[in-house]
């Protein structure tokens, strides 16, 4: 229940907050790799840093991680298929040899083969996913956003210590 | 001081990409979980190798504490236990301290190289409380399933496909009229070779009449008669003559294929009248178990009594070799195996060995020190040694090589997979151990083999299996179960005549043997007892079981008599009158061309003068 009111308290305040659409889009379309790939990896670690040292949105970081996490556990099967193709096809044994005798590089567990179905379809998803929530966040604020300000629930969510938190890390 | 005017455009705000001030927090936060894995990482590495180990033997791989000492590359584990894959309440081992040696520069490419482990204070089999099996719980299958479930679900299959007969006992009258016909193979067999008969006959008849001989024959016959008439200078009659020979040679060569087709046609035939016979053994051996009878063939009651005994230890062994040729295949290629256990799907892992490169994993060297009865007054110290442990044999460039030897122990192993071919052979001596009691299958007995010899040798050679068992005691303990004894007078009588016949025998000698192909290995047991327990068994009940057994012949013969004989007497009917007709057009043909050649010789011979004639 906690989870879910962090999550309406993060949609709320990234939709709302003084960033440009482009910078909470691009903070939800980071966000979605680590929610679609598995946390425990190195590059996740540096979307992490991007999404902190960048000039997006954090809260759209975490809320992209927090959407694309059930995506990403509904997906497993097709990202292991496609983890599959890759690391078995003939054409790429040349380069997936190469790095996983290189130092550093399979500590990203890249031949893992969720780990790389996922990373991929998340790279892949990346640029439509950061157009398409740019335009929704541009027309949200130029239609009702302006009428979600002014009402009670909006208040509500912005006036608890979640949101102070929120606003610490605004772009 | 100026200011702009209203109305004139504002300069766009500076387009800022890093959080310059978010760099602290950052590193602050990377700074704590450094701190955390400083402090924890003996933690996480021990449950990660409690979890890896789990997972790769298919049993509970518990560590009461583990050390990293990175700096000088020590790792030390103190309390190890592995639970056995097959027996829920035992473990496989125990080892008081585990020291090894890594080289960390391959740590960075994700490969552990062990450059020597110090095992001391192992023990083998002792119990546990709680039920360490995991891949046991798992029925191996679907996509879920790990490297060490599918493979101990494949040997379980395996050992299951062995017929074990079971040391049936006659109870009641012997009967035979629960004998139906439709289940004896030989009725369908007869009835096909029958058909077949028919269609190869009919297939004959169209290709003989396909020769058109008699034109043939008529044709040469009538030159023939041309020729005896002819002069040495009637060209027109000496060339039709050598046509004629010529059409009779192009005759006898189809009538050569046509008997080649009739020879492998009569083959099959006769192949399919050895199968009718193999078809009427069966339905003996069938009808012969519908009643039950006791088996009295001495190797029948050594398989009857221990082969599931005996095949627990190949089944086992069988299961570290097939466990080890997926962790360490031949050759290079990329090989992929289960992921990390994990909440999300775990994947699969993708190895990429490379030539001249590490492999992912590989020990060196193990120094072994265990001991043998440790709980006794003088608990037997052995020593082992294991070399060459690799996940990449290839790479490596040698077999793994494992020993052990002691008082009463020798035991010896290799695992080659440096070829295409993997060989895996380990053979083991034991003596002095307590071997585990069992129940005698089939019978309310239970054999206690006290303290003896156990010994193991076992080859597996790609797909080729040859494997031996041998068991030796002198303390051997009988108890009967008077409870479950046999429940009708028949059986009472026989488990009584067993049981008086096993009971006052100390000595057991057992011996498995298996071998051939790995998919279907033929399984041989005998024991010192099987001939005694046959003889007395044959004394008793041999009179009434060979009456039986004469009545299920019978039965038999009967039932499958009306099919089978027209059948045998069509193909020899069949066999015969093809050979002879073949025999005779070909006699014909022979002796027409005879004839024409010797008179065209006549014709043609050139005589000189004064040359005498041989006539």
């Amino acid at each position: 229940m906690f989870a879910l009111v962090k999550l309406i308290q993060s949609l709320v305040g990234a939709l709302h907050s003084e960033g440009t659409p482009g910078q909470l889009a691009l903070g939800i379309a980071l966000g979605s790799i680590m929610g679609l790939t598995p946390l425990m990896n190195i590059h996740n670690a540096i979307v992490f840093a991007a999404i902190v040292l960048l000039n997006v949105s954090f809260a759209g970081g975490m809320l992209g991680w927090a959407l694309f996490v059930p995506i990403g556990f509904l997906l497993d099967p097709l990202f292991d298929w496609i983890g599959h193709s890759l690391l078995l096809a003939p054409a790429l044994r040349g380069l997936w040899t190469s790095l996983y005798n290189m130092p550093i590089v399979p500590l990203t567990n890249f031949n893992n083969t969720i780990v790389l179905g996922s990373l991929v379809f998340a790279l892949v998803l990346l640029v439509p996913l950061f157009l398409a929530t740019r335009w929704a966040v541009a027309r949200y604020r130029v239609t009702v956003g302006a009428r979600v300000r002014q009402s009670k629930f909006y208040r509500a969510v912005t006036a608890s210590k979640a949101y102070n938190v929120y606003k610490m890390f605004r772009p | 001081m100026s200011t702009p005017a209203p109305g004139s455009q504002l300069p766009a705000p500076r387009l800022k990409i890093f959080r310059w001030r978010a760099i602290g927090p950052l590193l602050v936060l990377f700074i704590i979980l450094a701190i955390l894995w400083w402090l924890f990482a003996d933690t996480i590495a021990r449950r990660e190798t409690q979890k890896v180990g789990t997972q790769l033997l298919g049993a509970k791989v518990e560590i009461q504490d583990l050390h990293l000492d990175l700096k000088n590359g020590d790792v030390t584990i103190r309390g190890l236990t592995i639970a056995s894959p097959h027996e829920a309440f035992k473990n496989l081992l125990q080892a008081d301290e585990l020291v090894a040696e890594i080289d960390v520069i391959p740590l960075t490419e994700k490969k552990l190289i062990i450059d020597r482990i110090a095992a001391n204070g192992l023990r083998f089999g002792t119990p546990r409380e709680t039920d360490g099996r995991v891949a046991a719980k798992s029925d191996g299958k679907g996509s879920g399933a790990g490297i060490a479930e599918r493979v101990l679900a494949e040997t379980r299959e395996w050992a299951s496909q062995f017929q074990i007969p079971i040391l049936q006992l006659a109870t009641g009258k012997i009967s035979i009229d629960s004998l139906d016909p439709r289940r004896l193979s030989t009725l369908p067999a007869a009835e096909a070779l029958g058909a077949r008969a028919d269609s190869t006959q009919k297939a004959w008849q169209t290709a003989y009449n396909e020769l058109q001989l008699g034109p043939t024959l008529d044709s040469a016959a009538a030159t023939l008669e041309k020729l005896k008439t002819a002069r040495a200078t009637d060209l027109a009659t000496l060339n039709e003559g050598r046509q004629a020979i010529e059409r009779l040679k192009r005759a006898s060569d189809r009538v050569t294929a046509l008997e080649r087709d009739v020879k492998t046609g009569l083959t099959g035939l006769q192949r399919g009248l050895a199968g009718l016979d193999s078809a009427r053994r069966r339905d003996y051996a069938f009808a012969r178990s519908l009643l039950e009878l006791p088996s009295i063939n001495a190797p029948e009651i050594g398989t009857a009594l221990f082969a599931p005994v005996a095949i627990k230890p190949f089944e086992r062994v069988l299961y570290w070799a097939q466990l080890a040729r997926r962790y360490m295949p031949p050759g290079l290629l990329p090989r992929a195996s289960t992921g990390p256990m994990r909440v999300r799907r775990a994947g699969e892992n993708v190895r990429f060995p490379k030539e001249q490169a590490l492999p992912a994993f590989l020990l060196r060297s193990a120094e072994l020190s265990f001991l043998i009865r440790p709980t006794s007054d003088q608990p037997q110290r052995y020593a082992g040694r294991v070399t060459g442990l690799s996940s990449d044999p290839a790479l490596y460039g040698r077999p793994m090589l494992a020993s052990a030897s002691g008082p009463q122990l020798t035991a010896g192993g290799m695992l080659n997979h440096v070829r295409g071919v993997p060989v895996d052979t380990a053979g083991a001596t034991v003596g002095g151990i307590q071997l585990p009691a069992f129940d005698v299958p089939g019978l309310p007995i239970r054999l206690d083999p006290g303290a003896g010899t156990a010994q193991l040798g076992f080859n597996l050679n790609g797909e080729t299996i040859h494997a031996r068992f041998g068991l030796r005691s002198s303390n051997v303990k009988w108890a009967r179960d008077t409870g479950a004894a046999g429940q009708g007078m028949t059986n009472t009588t026989i488990d009584d005549l067993i049981w008086r016949t096993v009971s006052g025998i100390s000595d057991l000698e057992l011996e498995a043997r298996l071998s051939g192909q790995l998919d279907r290995p033929s399984l041989a047991v005998r024991s010192n007892l099987d001939q005694a327990i046959a003889s007395r068994l044959r004394a008793v009940v041999g009179e009434e079981v060979a009456a039986a057994e004469r009545q299920v012949r019978e039965r038999v013969d009967a039932l499958v008599k009306d099919k089978v004989d027209p059948v045998r007497a069509q193909v020899n009917t069949l066999q015969t009158q093809a050979n002879a007709r073949i025999a005779q057009q070909r006699a014909r043909l022979d002796e027409l061309q005879k004839q024409l050649e010797q008179r065209l010789r006549e014709l043609t011979r050139i005589r000189l003068p004064g040359t005498p004639s041989k006539r």
